[in-house]
């Protein structure tokens, strides 16, 4: 049941061991990804101490590092979002779904899947044609640094699109055992 | 269609989703995108990934993942255990000492951490074995930690307030500020319950004792001496030098509230790896791995909520609604209950993120014209979410409790932590009629 702000200490249920080629592949991105998303979290946070550091001793004002921390920070949430989906992260109500029997609670799953998936997939597409945009215009971010958008722009696409093709994985294992059942 | 069933089928498309068990996020985002081809003019639909990424894009939002990180950093090395046992050792002589001691531990590790599972986790673990072992019943014991552990989201830096000042449009440092003295009086409250609590199980295992039954381990006295109090110091004050040096660069005007989670983190970081060498790759991957996890799971919701919350207030349904709600012509407190009743049953379901961020367009409001200072009111309803960690039937920290001393049976632990929830409510009340206990530190130190 969701109900703090923090999940922390609640351990999400175990990615279900990959199986076929696709899985394999997915579950080896993911785990590059959530190093480098790591990796850009503690890289945020020194950037931000690097500013007070600079304005405060130094004296010299500071223009970029507020927004290279946004990418550093959106980029990271964007891209790992696949890895937590894959683990079942993506916290979600679960008071109804407790209360339903098995078949029932597999079909209402397989459908909650397909419906995320849908939404995510048509998600990643606008964000393809944002980056396309971006990129042809030569988009820039209305800073004095004024750093390029398509930047920000290609990680959440790549980061939704990865995030589809797992939820598309998991409706593939839905169906598979839907099947098998019968 | 009329904007009232427009907002109707909102809603109710909304809450079938959810409770279909789809992911918060991508329920908020399907539900947003749904209304936005049908019922927004076409061509709206086009820019909903730049609008999730200009909502999301807000430094003082993605300051989150850096405050997290801080937490995670704190909340998983031994820094808890510590922290307890120096704060025991100091004041266990005092009667009921180890009680307080347990609320104090909470509330600073609490700050230093900012996350109420944690908390409870970190400081539990130790308090509640040895406040067991001292005779404290279980469910007293559990209460005190339960309780304490949700001074997490109240006092800075909280992420729920982050995300109050985001939706209220309201600054972040007066609201920082103003939860202080609010969280000091909870901590007061609960210190002076624990007291209390312990004076009345005292007498009572002392009657029973002298009536020729057992002997309870509340009767026995021990002492430490001087230097196994001081042993535990070095373990303990950089920690809570991190935690002052971080607020002063805050209110110093040295760093931003985002610089300021980057300092936070940093500064943890270090720490960790200078007093419990935690610093090699495979020591850390656990405690970033974690702060993406809980980071990337929250963020998605709050951007997908912002999209929800764009959506509504375009097609007018939360203006509408604040208009309707302005309308009844409700008596300022009946107002005030209803919300903060809604806010209890929105509780049920869904996270404080998406609470705030859903309803603060329909809310935030009528409060305002009922003459509601909305830095007052943020600590009051942070104080209500508090409530609900602790609160059957979803109280979390019920169930981390639960999971650290999964011998203590559920109903003692509710029980025990009922109490609690009384003095939280006379703390509400408390606030109510004195509204300057929020109001007057930001004021001093802010400007009115």
């Amino acid at each position: 049941m969701v109900h703090g702000l923090d999940f922390i200490e609640t351990e999400p249920a175990a990615a279900a061991a990959p199986s076929g080629a696709a899985d394999r592949i997915l579950a080896g991105i993911n785990a590059i990804v959530v190093k480098l998303s790591s990796a850009a979290l503690v890289a945020a946070s020194f950037v931000l101490t690097y500013s007070v550091i600079v304005r405060y001793f130094l004296k010299i004002s500071t223009d970029w590092q507020d927004e290279l921390s946004v990418f550093l920070i959106v980029g990271a949430v964007f891209m790992s979002a696949a890895a937590i989906q894959a683990g079942r992260g993506h916290v979600a109500i679960e008071a109804i779904t407790g209360l339903l029997p098995p078949r029932l609670n597999m079909i209402r799953q397989l459908a909650v899947d397909a419906a995320s998936f849908v939404f995510c997939a048509y998600f990643a597409w606008k964000s393809w044609l944002l980056l396309l945009e971006a990129w042809e215009e030569g988009f820039h971010s209305g800073s004095t640094w004024g750093p390029p958008l398509w930047i920000p722009y290609s990680l959440m696409t790549v980061g939704m699109f990865l995030l589809s093709l797992q939820i598309l994985l998991q409706v593939v294992h839905g169906l598979r055992g839907w099947d098998r059942i019968r | 269609m009329s904007v009232l069933s427009i907002g109707l089928l909102y809603g109710a498309s909304t809450l079938a989703v959810m409770f279909a068990g789809m992911p918060i996020a991508f329920a908020l985002g399907a539900v947003a995108t749904l209304f936005m081809i049908f019922f927004m003019p076409g061509g709206s639909v086009d820019t909903i990934s730049q609008n999730v990424y200009e909502e999301m894009a807000s430094i003082t939002l993605l300051s989150i993942p850096l405050f997290i990180l801080k937490g995670s950093a704190i909340g998983r090395s031994r820094a808890g255990q510590d922290l307890y046992s120096a704060i025991h050792v100091w004041m266990h002589r005092i009667p009921g000492g180890l009680g307080i001691a347990n609320v104090f531990a909470c509330a600073l590790f609490a700050a230093m951490a900012g996350s109420s599972p944690a908390t409870c986790s970190a400081i539990g673990a130790a308090g509640i074995p040895e406040m067991r072992k001292r005779g404290y019943s279980p469910g007293f014991a559990s209460g005190i930690i339960a309780a304490g552990g949700t001074l997490g989201i109240l006092l800075p830096p909280s992420i729920t307030m982050i995300l109050y000042a985001v939706a209220a449009e309201q600054s972040l440092g007066r609201l920082f500020l103003a939860a202080i003295w609010p969280a000091l009086l909870l901590v007061t409250l609960f210190a002076a319950y624990a007291a209390w609590r312990y004076r009345r199980e005292y007498r009572h295992a002392k009657a029973l004792h002298l009536s020729g039954g057992a002997r309870s381990e509340l009767l026995t006295e021990n002492t430490l001496s001087l230097r196994e109090k001081l042993q535990l110091l070095p373990r303990v004050v950089p920690f809570v030098v991190l935690l002052t040096g971080v607020m002063v660069a805050l209110y110093g005007g040295y760093a931003t509230p985002s610089e300021t989670a980057g300092l936070g983190a940093v500064l943890a970081l270090a720490l960790i790896a200078g007093i419990y060498s935690v610093w090699k790759p495979a020591d850390l991957a656990p405690i970033l791995t974690a702060t993406l996890r809980e980071s990337t799971m929250l963020m998605l919701i709050i951007g997908m909520s912002l999209l929800y919350s764009y959506v509504m207030s375009y097609l007018h349904i939360s203006q509408s609604a604040a208009q309707a709600i302005v309308e009844l012509e409700l008596s300022r407190w009946v107002l005030l209950a209803a919300i903060l009743l809604m806010v209890v049953v929105l509780g049920f379901f869904l996270p404080p993120v998406s609470i705030i961020l859903m309803t603060a367009p329909i809310i935030l409001p009528p409060l305002r014209s009922a003459g509601f200072d909305l830095i007052w009111f943020g600590v009051v309803m942070t104080i209500v979410m508090e409530m609900g960690l602790i609160h059957p039937p979803v109280g979390l920290n019920l169930f981390v409790i639960k999971n650290i001393a999964p011998d203590i049976p559920l109903s003692d632990v509710i029980w025990g932590v009922m109490p609690f929830v009384v003095l939280m409510l006379v703390a509400i009340v408390l606030l109510c009629v004195f509204p300057g206990i929020a109001t007057w530190f930001s004021d001093a130190i802010m400007g009115a």
